[in-house]
């Protein structure tokens, strides 16, 4: 509040001056709590219902919030809205630092009171907003009505209303986003907590039954009767384009190597045939045969696969698996390809963690459509693809160690789900 | 410009004025969530755009496996929260593949209707952010007026407002309450007269027309080879929609027209979506006709087991191709992996190709039409 601090230093000597720096405290408060700008900030869920909140049927407008402000110069109000990660907790500090004081913010959500739903197994996800930013008013939900961010500016308000000349509002000091294991400090000492509690719990029972032996308790649990439900059978969906048997057939007469993975004793042409109508077929393809393959399949006048759906890794014990998913824009029929990757253990065991374990071919310049998709594989679990354009992290930063989706990967923020 | 280019931009060129780079986010009104655009500039002029993901990037995927498949389906809620529904069947479709289970038809209706119900939000939202990108603060107002009401719809049959967690394999969480078919009948004859304000606002709106034919335009080829779906493949001229191309559920028995424009620009995508609302409001009338009052809604429930194998199943949500896909490994509660393909990535992707040679100003409008939610993208 500036000069006005110095009200009670100049004023309070003269006498009757403190009924001035009352008055004046009473009228800045009100002007302060009435006019709070947000700045215009959301990262996910949450904002929908900050947006919703501002708008006809809830009408911020009525607490005096409408004025969202997208530079945060002219903003008050810091509403976390939705999950922050560690790749912007910087941007975040940097906007909180950007807005002039005196400034609030408010935490919406459960993200970001605490990770919420992505507390356990996560790498990426900031557990709380006060571990970045001082926080006045945390926003319980997932995500929050806007009833309830209603209320927090509510919360807010009431706390404005507390400051005065004497007591202003002060800078809260910005964190340090490595102190994050106060969580893992908080659980050892809340299940300590839990084993004192249920040993006097015990403690209390027995004392119980020795006081009053013959009590029997009179509760009976009522049973709801379950809904009968009937068991229905499933109907595949139509099936559009070629069958699987055709799609197998072309290529196994182009590519003898190719081959579809069963479990079941049957010889392959059986296991395509008996496949469901909406089942797209794949098939395990050799990083010799991918490359061609791909070209055939794009080129085939009655294949015509020129839309990728997807690409996708998965992670085994010694192997990648590649799948590449095609569709048929004209006929409608799908074809994944499945290319088995060996992991390079040559590499020593001690820098495994870290290194590109597989090569696999880049189609970027067939479909670009591949070259992010691809980027993505190469981000979560470290596999090169020769002839990339530009190969780099895409969703994690530059000097993120080690290849998240990988069975074998560690963080040292990560917690372990208890089961 | 000579010498070393930031890391991303490709295009090599001699120019005599000199370049220089703009950083458009992450913190931006204009980029719909945590989404960072590097832009190379020639004056006022867009010469290369690069995209920067991850900014929201939760890990969903690590996470999934150590969950069962039944606490994915709340995951996906918050992949596109624009369209939370029907991310939750895209998902279920992918597990009753799997468990190898039928969904009775009364539940079938549900699943459509609350689709459509979605998807007209979903396109709603598109529209007030369309219109406020535009500088148009009234549609904001408008567009989220009406949504309201499919949030009340929404909230009466699965308890909450935008992340709905509704769908199970074998039908849905709970029946729908007595209310719902006359409160959806409501709905469809509000919206039938709000829609000509709608297109009155936009449609035939001078600055709208101005800033948004001949801008960002996508060809047909460029499209398909970008993997765009939805109502941005369509905008581009490719008839396809997953609803007629691999009919799910009982979207086969419902008579309705995929609206599909030429010439690719942001008008056709804005109109794309339009057109899909008034589709969209032709297939819930269809399906209050339908109705079945009597029957189960839901299937015999089964514990959520897959057997070994890999599932993909793929849905038409309001954005476009969603496609899940599962590998379990070990028969039992938690799948090895889950991959989902969301529809905004390729869009973004596409991005680039949309805006070079484009004043900066269009940028906001190109975005604004591909109707991205970024959470979907980084997962």
């Amino acid at each position: 509040m500036g000069i006005i601090n110095y009200a009670p230093k100049i004023l309070d000597p003269i006498p009757g001056g403190k009924y001035v720096v009352n008055a004046i405290d009473y009228v800045v408060n009100w002007a302060r709590a009435n006019s709070i700008w947000p700045l215009t900030y959301g990262t996910s869920c949450c904002a929908i219902e900050m947006m919703s909140s501002s708008m006809a049927r809830y009408d911020i407008a009525r607490f005096g919030s409408e004025v969202f402000r997208s530079s945060p110069r002219q903003a008050d109000l810091f509403i976390l809205a939705g999950t922050i990660t560690r790749r912007m907790a910087p941007a975040i500090q940097m906007l909180w630092e950007q807005i002039p004081g005196p400034k609030y913010a408010i935490a919406m959500g459960a993200c970001t009171i605490s990770g919420g739903p992505f507390i356990y197994d996560n790498y990426s996800v900031v557990r709380g907003a006060q571990n970045l930013i001082p926080v006045d008013v945390f926003v319980p939900g997932c995500p929050p009505r806007p009833e309830a961010l209603f209320h927090g500016l509510l919360t807010l308000r009431e706390k404005i209303l507390k400051e005065t000349c004497r007591n202003p509002w002060q800078v809260g000091e910005p964190k340090d986003v490595s102190t994050m294991d106060r969580y893992r400090e908080a659980a050892k000492t809340w299940a300590a907590l839990e084993e004192m509690k249920d040993e006097e719990m015990a403690e209390a029972r027995a004392k119980f039954k020795e006081e009053n032996p013959d009590y029997k308790s009179s509760f009976k649990p009522i049973r709801i009767k379950k809904e009968d439900f009937p068991e229905v059978e499933r109907v595949p969906f139509k099936r559009m384009g070629l069958t699987q048997s055709d799609i197998y057939a072309k290529l196994k007469e182009k590519f003898p190597a190719v081959t579809v993975h069963t479990h079941s004793e049957d010889p392959v042409e059986d296991v395509v045939a008996a496949m469901p109508a909406d089942r797209p077929l794949e098939v395990m393809v050799t990083p010799e045969d991918y490359l061609p393959m791909v070209e055939f399949i794009k080129n085939d006048a009655s294949l015509k696969m020129d839309y990728l759906i997807d690409i996708v890794g998965i992670d085994y014990d010694d192997h990648f698996d590649v799948v590449s998913q095609f569709r048929s824009m004209e006929h409608g029929h799908k074809l994944f390809l499945c290319l088995q990757l060996k992991k390079d253990f040559s590499i020593p065991e001690e820098q495994r963690a870290t290194a590109l374990l597989a090569h696999a071919p880049s189609i970027s310049h067939l479909y670009p459509a591949a070259e992010f998709k691809e980027r993505e594989v190469y981000d979560m679990f470290g596999i090169d693809f020769v002839g990339h354009p530009d190969q780099r992290r895409i969703f994690l930063d530059d000097d993120f160690v080690g290849y998240p989706l990988r069975k074998d990967f560690t963080h040292p923020e990560m917690i372990r789900r208890p089961v | 410009m000579t010498g070393m280019l930031p890391p991303g931009f490709r295009i090599q060129r001699e120019t005599n004025t000199e370049e220089f780079f703009i950083n458009m986010g992450p913190q931006h009104p204009s980029t719909h969530g945590a989404l960072r655009l590097a832009l190379r500039m020639d004056g006022e002029t867009i010469v290369e755009l690069v995209p920067h993901f991850g900014y929201i990037h939760r890990g969903m995927e690590k996470q999934a496996e150590s969950m069962s498949y039944l606490q994915y389906i709340a995951l996906s809620d918050r992949q596109d929260y624009l369209t939370a529904i029907q991310n939750n069947l895209g998902v279920v479709i992918a597990l009753e593949k799997g468990m190898n289970i039928g969904v009775p038809e009364k539940a079938e209706y549900i699943r459509v209707m609350l689709q459509e119900l979605g998807r007209i939000a979903s396109h709603l939202v598109f529209f007030a952010c369309f219109g406020g990108d535009l500088g148009g603060q009234t549609c904001l107002l408008y567009g989220f007026k009406e949504r309201e009401m499919i949030h009340d719809i929404l909230e009466e049959v699965t308890g909450s407002r935008l992340t709905t967690n509704f769908f199970r394999p074998g039908g849905s969480r709970y029946d729908v309450p007595d209310t719902f078919i006359p409160r959806v009948k409501a709905f469809l004859d509000h919206m039938d007269d709000t829609m000509k304000d709608y297109e009155r606002f936009l449609s035939k709106n001078i600055i709208v027309l101005e800033r948004s034919k001949g801008i960002g335009i996508l060809s047909k080829e460029d499209a398909i080879a970008y993997g765009c779906s939805g109502p941005v493949l369509r905008a581009s001229g490719v008839n396809f929609d997953v609803r007629r191309a691999n009919p799910y559920s009982i979207y086969d028995s419902f008579d309705f027209e995929v609206p599909v424009t030429y010439n690719g620009d942001c008008y056709d995508r804005y109109t794309v979506r339009i057109a899909e609302i008034h589709e969209s409001m032709k297939i819930l009338r269809q399906c209050i006709d339908r109705f079945p009052t009597e029957g189960p809604w839901r299937a015999k429930e089964k514990p959520v087991r897959l057997p070994v194998g890999r599932y993909y199943s793929e849905i038409e949500t309001a954005k476009g191709l969603y496609a899940t896909y599962v590998v379990a490994a070990t028969t039992g509660e938690k799948p090895y992996r889950i991959h989902t393909r969301g529809p905004s990535f390729p869009h973004i992707a596409a991005l680039n190709k949309m805006v070079q040679g484009h004043k900066i100003s269009d940028l906001v409008t190109i975005l604004a039409t591909l109707d991205p939610v970024i959470p979907e993208i980084d997962r």
